[in-house]
């Protein structure tokens, strides 16, 4: 995929801008709109997963230069709602080995910190269409955004995200070109927004609530190249205000191979 | 390979836990007595049942690498589904997927009389060459440890010492090594459990994402648990774990925990 991300993409839109410094952690801001909040006015920790995983992706990509790298999971836990100003992630190399990286992101908004994110990546053969690492992070201030960019509409119905069942959980999503990384797959921040999406409709079904997801735990098994994607979500703990579940997401396209396994709480703790 | 002697078994004692691979990429087992895991609420302690997805996750991990190698735990993510005192306990593990370099199972826990889940969670593992080949196992495989020791309370087994209030250690006794020698992922699920515990004034922890950073090979290893926030439902906590006789972080862990007076 050359000239990633393309003129319209959902990294563009995000506004997002980065901070790296040569063999030191990365920063990465993200501004705060209504799009990208839930109904609760705090933003959707599905947006702060693909925050996460575009700063942590480009340290880890670093840390494994001049390999390339897969997320292999990523986990958030919030302890307090982003509202004011903007998100900022700041991502520091815990571990980098031969064939492993593992990153820890502190976040937080204008006002306070908000939580805290781990990842984990692989390390794979660089392939000629990955980002050249040493080009696309060029220390000091940059950003993806361009004068068009912003975010017309609520976040997941721009990432084409339908909720099919609320109580079973099952949402579906097409492989759009706007949510791809650079390996032509959905990409990893988004399957958040996705994994956030089912259990908080499952959860509300549930409960009758309105509960809002504060943690997921993201397992990445296979790429999601063809879609549609589909949702299988277990509520596996449930009562008042409190919702575990286990989210199973699908490439319906691909003989229906699992892409990702996923647990994630809703509550209403941070309102 | 070389299995020095009580290394690793007596983490399978400690939780007397019995598996038996059922099929190709799928390990069952029991924990039917569960008396001495159980915390103060009752409920089976979140490092006991860690230490139990180590075991189970690992062998299926393990079996699923073989011939090419054995299995060394790199990360797990689990959540906890109920605080409720449970019976005996049903694990069940199953490969999600083997690639070149790691394996990446999963794990449900459930109560063996009810089916309730107990805890859901992965494990993922590094796929190692030992020195001496991969270990021989007669298959289908089925592990069953004698009742032949005295049932330790977690707090007995790990042994840990208070050093200060956000921060516990133990000494690396061979007890606690697994087959590769190190400190098993178990018992390091396990103080990061109790470091929360006592950083909290005895919060019981749900939730824990742990990643292995290094191999705790000389002791003692401490445990040093900060509090990030507060919410309705719990505190989150990082915990990172040292070898101080290497003088390294071998681990970092977050964690969600109830506190005790919630529970």
């Amino acid at each position: 995929m050359l000239g990633y991300p393309p003129d319209s993409h959902l990294l563009r839109d995000l506004q997002l801008s980065f901070d790296h410094v040569d063999d030191g952690p990365s920063r990465a801001w993200m501004p705060i709109v209504p799009e990208i909040c839930g109904d609760d006015g705090t933003v959707r920790i599905g947006a702060l997963t693909t925050l996460v995983d575009v700063v942590g992706g480009g340290l880890a990509a670093r840390a494994a230069h001049p390999n390339w790298i897969a997320t292999a999971d990523l986990t958030v836990h919030l302890f307090a709602p982003a509202r004011a100003g903007r998100v900022e992630a700041l991502a520091r190399t815990v571990r980098a080995g031969r064939t492993t990286v593992v990153l820890e992101v502190d976040l937080r908004d204008d006002e306070r910190d908000v939580g805290v994110a781990t990842m984990s990546f692989s390390a794979l053969p660089r392939r000629d269409s990955n980002p050249d690492i040493a080009v696309a992070m060029q220390p000091g201030p940059t950003t993806m955004a361009d004068a068009a960019s912003r975010i017309a509409a609520p976040l997941c119905d721009l990432a084409g995200i339908e909720i099919v069942d609320a109580a079973a959980g099952v949402v579906e999503l097409p492989v759009l070109d706007w949510a791809k990384n650079s390996m032509g797959a959905l990409q990893g921040g988004v399957v958040g927004l996705v994994v956030e999406m089912a259990t908080e409709a499952a959860a509300r079904a549930a409960t009758g609530r309105s509960l809002a997801v504060t943690d997921i735990q993201c397992s990445y098994l296979a790429f999601g190249k063809v879609g549609p994607l589909r949702t299988r979500t277990d509520v596996l703990a449930c009562d008042d205000g409190h919702v575990v579940t286990r989210v199973e997401l699908i490439d319906d396209g691909a003989e229906s191979r699992r892409m990702t396994v996923a647990r994630a709480v809703a509550t209403e703790s941070l309102r | 390979m070389t299995v020095p002697a009580n290394m690793g078994t007596d983490i399978l004692r400690f939780a007397r836990i019995e598996m038996r691979e059922v099929d190709e990429f799928r390990v069952e087992g029991r924990v039917e007595a569960v008396e001495h895991l159980r915390g103060a609420n009752g409920a089976v302690r979140a490092g006991a049942l860690l230490t139990i997805l180590d075991s189970a996750g690992g062998l299926c991990g393990g079996l699923a690498s073989l011939p090419d190698g054995w299995v060394v735990s790199t990360n797990m993510s689990v959540r906890t589904c109920s605080l409720e005192p449970t019976g005996p306990l049903r694990v069940e593990s199953l490969l999600l997927r083997k690639g070149r370099n790691n394996v990446v199972t999963t794990v449900t826990i459930s109560d063996h009389v009810t089916g309730r889940a107990v805890l859901d969670g992965v494990l993922t593992s590094a796929i190692l060459v030992p020195e001496n080949g991969p270990p021989v196992w007669e298959r289908p495989m089925h592990i069953r440890y004698p009742d032949d020791i005295a049932s330790l309370s977690m707090d007995q087994w790990l042994a840990a010492r208070l050093v200060d209030d956000r921060t516990i250690e133990t000494d690396l006794r061979d007890a606690l090594r697994n087959p590769w020698g190190i400190l098993h992922g178990g018992v390091t699920a396990a103080l990061v459990d109790a470091a929360v515990e006592h950083a909290t004034a005895g919060a019981a922890v749900t939730d824990v994402v742990l990643h292995f950073i290094a191999p705790n090979r000389l002791g003692p290893v401490r445990a040093r648990a900060t509090l990030l926030g507060r919410r309705s439902d719990g505190t989150v906590v990082r915990v990172e774990v040292r070898d101080e006789g290497a003088d390294r972080v071998t681990a970092v862990a977050i964690a969600t925990a109830v506190p005790a007076e919630d529970l």
